[in-house]
């Protein structure tokens, strides 16, 4: 598939990897080998769910490795001819340690150089980090080659998003608010007796569907939706829909997920199922009120650790600190991409560095868990914002409130 | 009679048998190179084996020593696994499976050529030959 620089949704694929190749240069790297499922939809401009590599030489087109059954798809569906995207298999000279380690020697000059690997560690498990028997395998196979950790190079590069990604960010954003609109229709009025969390994940995946999402990406269970003391789990920001019923007097968590060209849509919104209490209705607006605040204070400039340290305190004031997970944000980028903020520059490897300072242009999904175990009761918000100088900019239009229904 | 395998006579008659068996429409009009390379024939030399199609005419086939044409597939692997296959003892797709063959090319390609290779090695099989 191809767009053109007219398309909202243009991104510039071939200036990606032109800007990776020039890093390379500049560390002096002949081959850079992606394995990152974020690297392959930031370099590709396609879903490649199967195991999956890229290859960069340091001049011209990279070549995509894939699981054989889903390589013409993948070249169909990406900015790559069907010669830039080959297919593994279990075959003698077409598995996929010597199909990429041959086709990296025919790029090297007599078959020695530095290559560029993707090594570390994260919470997210499709991440896609070369594993270790990979790396032995590679290593074996190109002996007159180094291997050095490079993922940084991709890292830096997609920090920023640019136009044509924000765009497809805000589209994703328009289909989840479609999804949170046939919820709402098929459970007001009574309509969620009978339901089950699962029942209800199906109607936000229709309704995103017919608005044009690709799949319910999230890889916590696709929409998220909890209901009753499943709301309330301590420090609970997971919760794949389960076959529980939908109950009067409880809360109802529904948190959905659309994908639209590689663009991820996540926006969370709550209810309370009447009759609802005083109680229910105090750690409602407790969570209304730090989420307006906190949206209120994303801006470009400000650090994780600066923005969750004013959030906690305002939640201290109000009385409502102990139910707060003192978190308020997770990475977000093309498909794959959705872990750690910004570098792996922090205290901690590879987790999200707490005085990173963002940058305009810089997408995050705005994320807070509210959890009171105790009263069964809990509520998140999740919406990818941008930053801009002096503000941020919510992606999810779908209002703020807590309906009682 | 029989021909000697990959002898220069193996080749005059399987080139003739490609050219009558196998027309254009039987090859998918397919244009397409493919380089077999043996190892360790009887004589104890490396061989090649070289098929050129376009648009599913035969156009090129070649029997030698040395360094073959370029192509877009090739296959290696030992005489007598080629050999098996020749007299339908062996799939080729077994031999693949099995790493009696190594592949070099495409693969996506490949799958769409796997049923023509089929043909092709069927033709051959069909030549009275001696290994």
């Amino acid at each position: 598939m191809t767009s053109t620089s007219q398309d909202p949704y243009f991104i510039d694929f071939p200036q990606r990897i032109k800007s990776i190749q020039s890093e390379m240069q500049n560390q002096n790297i002949n081959v850079y080998l992606g394995s990152r499922l974020r690297t392959l939809s930031w370099t590709t401009d396609a879903f490649c769910p199967w195991r999956s590599f890229i290859v960069i030489p340091v001049e011209g087109l990279p070549t995509v490795f894939s699981f054989v059954i889903d390589a013409a798809r993948i070249a169909d569906d990406s900015w790559l001819d069907e010669d830039h995207v080959m297919g593994f298999a279990p075959m003698g000279g077409q598995d996929q340690i010597e199909q990429i380690s041959d086709f990296i020697k025919d790029n090297l000059n007599g078959g020695k150089g530095r290559i560029g690997i993707e090594s570390g560690m994260s919470n997210y498990l499709p991440e896609g980090w070369l594993t270790h028997y990979e790396y032995e395998q590679f290593k074996a196979a190109l002996s007159d080659c180094e291997l050095i950790n490079a993922h940084t190079i991709v890292d830096r590069l997609s920090l920023i998003k640019d136009e044509g990604t924000i765009n497809r960010f805000k589209e994703a954003s328009r289909i989840v608010d479609e999804g949170h609109k046939a919820v709402y229709a098929a459970i007001k009025n009574g309509g969620w007796k009978g339901m089950t969390e699962t029942e209800i994940a199906g109607i936000a995946a229709l309704g995103m569907r017919r608005a044009g999402s690709e799949w319910e990406w999230s890889f916590t269970g696709g929409n998220e939706i909890a209901s009753g003391y499943r709301t309330g789990l301590a420090g609970g920001a997971c919760t794949p829909a389960s076959r529980r019923e939908i109950q009067a007097g409880e809360p109802l968590m529904v948190d959905i997920h659309a994908m639209f060209k590689l663009a991820l849509g996540d926006h969370s919104h709550n209810y309370l199922i009447a009759p609802a209490t005083d109680r229910q209705w105090w750690h409602a607006q407790n969570f209304m009120a730090i989420v307006n605040k906190t949206l209120e204070t994303y801006r470009a400039g400000i650090t994780p650790s600066a923005l969750a340290e004013q959030m906690m305190n305002f939640a201290e004031e109000k009385g409502f600190a102990d139910y707060m997970v003192p978190g308020f944000e997770h990475g977000i980028g093309m498909m794959g991409d959705e872990w750690r903020i910004g570098l792996n520059d922090g205290p901690f490897p590879y987790w999200t560095n707490p005085d990173h300072a963002y940058q305009e242009n810089e997408v995050i999904i705005c994320a807070m868990q509210y959890a009171c175990p105790e009263d069964s009761i809990g509520f998140r918000y999740e919406n990818p914002i941008v930053f801009h100088k002096d503000h941020c900019e919510a992606l999810s239009k779908y209002p703020l409130e807590i309906k009682e229904i | 009679m029989a021909f000697q395998y990959l002898s220069q006579q193996w080749r005059d008659e399987a080139e003739k048998r490609l050219k009558t068996e196998l027309p254009p429409e039987r090859m998918n009009y397919v244009t397409s190179s493919m380089n077999n390379l043996y190892k360790n024939c009887p004589d104890g030399k490396d061989r090649f084996l070289y098929f050129k199609f376009e648009d599913g005419n035969f156009a090129e086939m070649l029997v030698g020593e040395g360094e073959p044409p370029k192509a877009e597939f090739v296959i290696s692997g030992n005489y007598d696994v080629f050999a098996k296959i020749t007299r339908g003892e062996m799939g080729a797709q077994r031999a693949l499976m099995t790493m009696k063959l190594k592949l070099k090319g495409n693969m996506v390609k490949a799958l769409k050529l796997a049923s023509l290779a089929d043909r092709l090695n069927k033709v051959l099989a069909g030549i009275p030959t001696e290994y």
